[in-house]
């Protein structure tokens, strides 16, 4: 046996004696691990009007520009927000849907752009999968419209599009809501951050400074799933 | 009510006046108080410094001394602490099953002194006057091992004359901790240098607790520093009256 | 005093020297300890707060309890589906039974890949393994990229607690750190400007560096997915940006499924760093092609783990998800920060873990390194009883004692095989009793105080009194005042 399987070999067997009293067999495992007690808060009690409120309120507290919008004034929403930035060029995910890249912008889509095209750009523009009021998380699950990982973390300044029906109160309501499990995800509750000198906050370090949100209400709309 | 006291190893040797001051308090309460004779330590000593064969030894001594008990009082919470939750576990690795069966009918009826007073006697007011400020430390076993919750406060409450003050950070270990105040004499001087600086911003003339554990600790720092202020058993407070002032007894 | 430490300290269990003596210094430096006490009371207060405000803290903490020690009952098979699993989505998995295994696969995986430089985020089990300097003996250029990680290492400091580990170091000696690493003279001390710094600092290496090592928070058995917690984002461009990705965990660091996050992501980040959430989770399966790393390697570490695993009282101590909430609660931290633990893990988590991962062959001082308050466990978010391993560890460093030759002269040891035959019975005891107040009356003053005791009993009155032992005890008064009186009870 080489090494490396011999390695394997012996830890999985010190495991195995180390746990033999108390390991269960596969047919047991996940009847077993079905069975952990599980009581604490798995839905929120707000209704979706105080959902929003609070996924706002905890935005805004670290800092995260916030405006409403509906589905129809959208494209004029992101367009207003764009230009009040100053800044001209942006990276957007290939599946960003067209009609959210507003006229008189730079817009540079990824179809495997570089690094230091991504680096150039002074914004970028995404969708999301998900919002948790209960901590302002945005998860991103980076489909086609949400974009590559370096993409939300390169430039300073993102603006992230989330509808309302795609915001839930508590952690477990998002996990609720996956399917599957996702390969890639990036859960954002603040801007970079350190306290590792004196304790003092700083804020920025790597990754967007500025975050800015258009939170949609499309309520007409239901969510993908309950 | 009977009950039967369970002094501990070093009330006994070192602060028997809060001994007696139990005696007169649950006797003036109507309780029939016995003593056994024959009884010594409950090994919290030996267990927290790694004895365990020792500490068991001293366990199943003391199990066999109360196994016919109506009720056992102590006047001390980490005593307490000990029998419900080191005891279980000593029983289990070293006991018999019989003396698992005795052990598990005994410990229901142990208490603390606050523990008795309130849950058993049902008595918040037990007569007690004591004109003074006062602090109280909350010791670590009563709040986390024993759960003692709003008990003393409620003893406290009711002593005539006692003015209480708030203790900053009350649940911070004073840093006694048994044998880890010789091991780790130093660390220990420096918790105890941190809480005493609490204790002495109340601006008390006494500190209180439910134990004399904690009150050794921070009462010889206060007598070696010229502190103005003394420790006080909450049994000898309780048992003050204007008849009987705990001072005397100080 | 220009630099926090007046000694380097040895966080390698192998040489520290025990607790008490290496507590000392720390005892003795007024910046520390206030650097400690000021971190400390600032996360303590964040984290209360949320506790209050998260009405089903004490569910979550049991349901996190119950994951973990369900995952570690059945490591074996969970590992091999997480093995299995982060295979199939492209990933290696190695093994590595010891931490020369783990350095020495980590050096041939850099190799292979000709990297002679390699950008890092904070992992504790890298430096648990003494990685850097192993991979700087062989010619690989190691780059911190966590702030305080990059403090500690242009300072040649060591870390002394597991979220903030340059806590110890104030802002006037980074700046000193900096200047002189980084040439900016005219670098100043404030906060802003030094993290400015270290952001331009790293900005190329990122860029540029083409392999980087991690750790993880949690292994995913059920996805092969790693989840990794961070503030700053160096994770997250540590995880995108190369085309090489190495991750080190300990074995004990898989949960079973990836719904398990939704209540261990609610109780770390509360307990770490008292937030709802930590600004970044980066979360990845294997390889995605187009995003991120092309080439991913975990490498699993037992060094010393499994060997925890076997006792039921001493395996909970495995549960632990690193969030530092017992050390903060500590109040012989407080006093001492992480240094005088002697090593990479400090703290009430690390005077259990540490000496177990050794195998209880060193770091015998730590599980005394306690007054056995009990507010670790009270805070422990998966609720490991820290008390109960504590006393487990105790007995088990005596019984050690019981057969070596320092049993006949130690002191503590002898009085307490002593004490033990004097409390058998009562006439001993009684009779101890009145020989110790003979005794101690040597040494009691005219007041009925005792100011200095000799032997260990020194150690006793270096800092306190102690009051003399009462003419009477208590059984003594009990058997004079005869049948009951109660106008006689005072």
């Amino acid at each position: 046996m080489s090494a490396p399987v011999q390695s394997r070999q012996r830890i999985l067997d010190r495991i195995r004696t180390a746990t033999l009293s108390v390991a269960k067999d596969a047919s047991q495992l996940a009847d077993v691990y079905a069975a952990l007690p599980r009581d604490y808060i798995r839905r929120g009690k707000l209704s979706a009007e105080a959902r929003l409120a609070l996924m706002i309120e905890r935005l805004r507290e670290y800092d995260a520009e916030v405006v409403e919008s509906t589905p129809a004034a959208l494209p004029a929403s992101i367009a207003a927000r764009l230009a009040l930035s100053g800044k001209h060029t942006f990276v957007v995910p290939h599946g960003l849907p067209a009609e959210w890249l507003a006229a008189g912008f730079d817009w540079k889509i990824d179809h495997e752009l570089t690094t230091a095209e991504i680096e150039q750009a002074e914004g970028v523009v995404t969708a999301a999968f998900c919002g948790v009021a209960d901590s302002g998380t945005i998860v991103l699950h980076h489909s086609p419209a949400e974009g590559r990982r370096v993409l939300t973390l390169l430039p300073d300044w993102h603006l992230c599009i989330l509808r309302a029906s795609q915001v839930v109160e508590t952690l477990p309501e998002y996990f609720n809501r996956c399917q599957q499990p996702p390969a890639l995800a990036t859960y954002i509750s603040g801007p970079s951050a350190t306290a590792d000198i004196e304790m003092t906050r700083i804020k920025g370090v790597h990754g967007p400074r500025f975050l800015h949100v258009i939170l949609v209400r499309d309520q007409g709309a239901r969510p993908t799933m309950n | 009510m009977r009950a039967s006291l369970f002094i501990t190893c070093y009330n006994d040797t070192l602060f028997p006046e809060t001994g007696r001051a139990v005696v007169s308090l649950l006797e003036k309460l109507g309780v029939e108080l016995d003593f056994h004779p024959k009884q010594t330590c409950c090994g919290q000593m030996h267990a927290n410094t790694g004895f365990r064969g020792e500490a068991f030894s001293q366990a199943k001594r003391l199990v066999r001394l109360y196994q016919d008990a109506e009720t056992v009082v102590v006047p001390s919470s980490s005593c307490v602490a000990m029998i419900r939750d080191q005891y279980p576990g000593l029983m289990d690795e070293l006991g018999s099953d019989a003396l698992r069966k005795d052990f598990a009918a005994l410990l229901p009826r142990v208490y603390e002194l606050s523990e008795f007073l309130i849950d058993r006697l049902g008595v918040e007011d037990v007569g007690a006057w004591f004109p003074h400020r006062v602090t109280y430390h909350a010791s670590c076993h009563g709040v986390r091992a024993l759960h003692l919750g709003d008990r003393p406060y409620r003893l406290l409450a009711k002593v005539r004359g006692l003015e209480l003050a708030t203790l900053p950070n009350v649940d911070r270990c004073c840093g006694f901790g048994g044998t880890f105040s010789v091991k780790n004499a130093e660390v220990s001087s420096a918790m105890l240098a941190v809480k005493l600086q609490d204790v002495v911003s109340t601006g008390a003339e006494y500190c209180t607790a439910l134990d004399n554990s904690c009150l050794m600790h921070l009462g010889g720092a206060m007598h070696r520093q010229y502190a103005g202020m003394k420790t006080i058993h909450m049994a000898q407070i309780l048992a003050s009256t204007e008849a009987s002032p705990a001072e005397a007894n100080l | 005093m220009s630099h926090a430490t007046s000694t380097h300290p040895v966080l390698d269990p192998l040489f520290a020297p025990p607790f008490p003596q290496a507590a000392l210094p720390m005892l003795r430096n007024p910046q520390l300890r206030k650097n400690v006490g000021h971190a400390i009371d600032v996360i303590q207060a964040k984290r209360a707060k949320l506790v209050v405000e998260k009405t089903d803290w004490q569910q979550l903490r049991s349901t996190g309890s119950a994951i973990r020690a369900h995952a570690l009952e059945n490591l074996g098979a969970y590992l091999e589906e997480f093995e299995t699993r982060c295979t199939a989505a492209g990933g290696t998995v190695h093994w590595a039974a010891d931490a020369a295994e783990a350095r020495q696969i980590i050096l041939d995986l850099l190799r292979k890949e000709n990297a002679g430089e390699v950008i890092k985020i904070k992992t504790m089990t890298s430096a648990e393994i003494q990685l850097n300097p192993f991979l700087q003996a062989a010619g690989v250029n190691v780059f911190e990229t966590d702030l305080a990680e990059i403090i500690l290492q242009l300072g040649e400091e060591e870390p002394s607690h597991i979220v903030v580990p340059a806590l110890h170091i104030n802002r006037s000696q980074v700046r000193e750190i900096f200047a002189r690493s980084m040439g900016l003279k005219d670098l100043s001390d404030d906060p802003h400007a030094l993290t400015a710094a270290a952001r331009t600092y790293l900005r190329q290496k990122f860029l540029t560096i083409p392999t980087a090592i991690s750790g993880a928070n949690f292994l995913i058995a059920e996805t092969g997915g790693v989840a990794v917690v961070e503030s700053e984002g160096n994770g997250r461009m540590c995880l995108t940006l190369p085309r090489t990705m190495i991750t080190l965990a300990g074995i004990e660091k898989v949960v079973p499924r990836f719904q398990d996050l939704e209540v261990m992501l609610q109780v770390l980040a509360r307990s770490a760093t008292g937030e709802r959430m930590n600004p970044y989770t980066s979360l990845w399966t294997g390889v995605t092609p187009g995003d991120g790393p092309q080439r991913f390697h975990v490498v699993l570490l037992d060094n010393g783990r499994s060997s925890i695993l076997t006792r039921p009282k001493q395996r909970q101590t495995l549960k632990c998800i690193r969030c530092a909430a017992c050390m903060n609660a500590c109040p012989v931290y407080r006093q001492t920060g992480g240094h005088a633990y002697g090593s990479v893990y400090p703290g009430p988590i690390g005077a259990i873990l540490t000496p177990q991962l050794m195998q209880m062959h060193h770091a015998q001082s730590l599980p005394f390194a306690s007054s056995l308050c009990g507010a670790c466990y009270e805070v422990c978010p998966v609720k490991i009883n820290i008390p109960e391993v504590l006393l487990e560890l105790r007995a088990q460093v005596v019984n050690q004692e019981r057969s070596q030759f320092a049993r006949f002269v130690d002191p503590m040891y002898l009085g307490l095989r002593i004490a033990n035959l004097l409390f058998a019975k009562a006439w001993s005891f009684h009779a101890a009793q009145f020989m110790g107040r003979i005794g101690l009356r040597f040494f009691t003053r005219k007041d009925g105080w005792i100011h200095s005791l000799p032997s260990i009993g020194a150690k006793w009155t270096q800092t306190r009194d102690l009051r003399g032992l009462p003419s009477q005890t208590f059984h003594g008064w009990w058997a004079a005042r005869g049948p009951k009186s109660s106008k006689e009870a005072k």
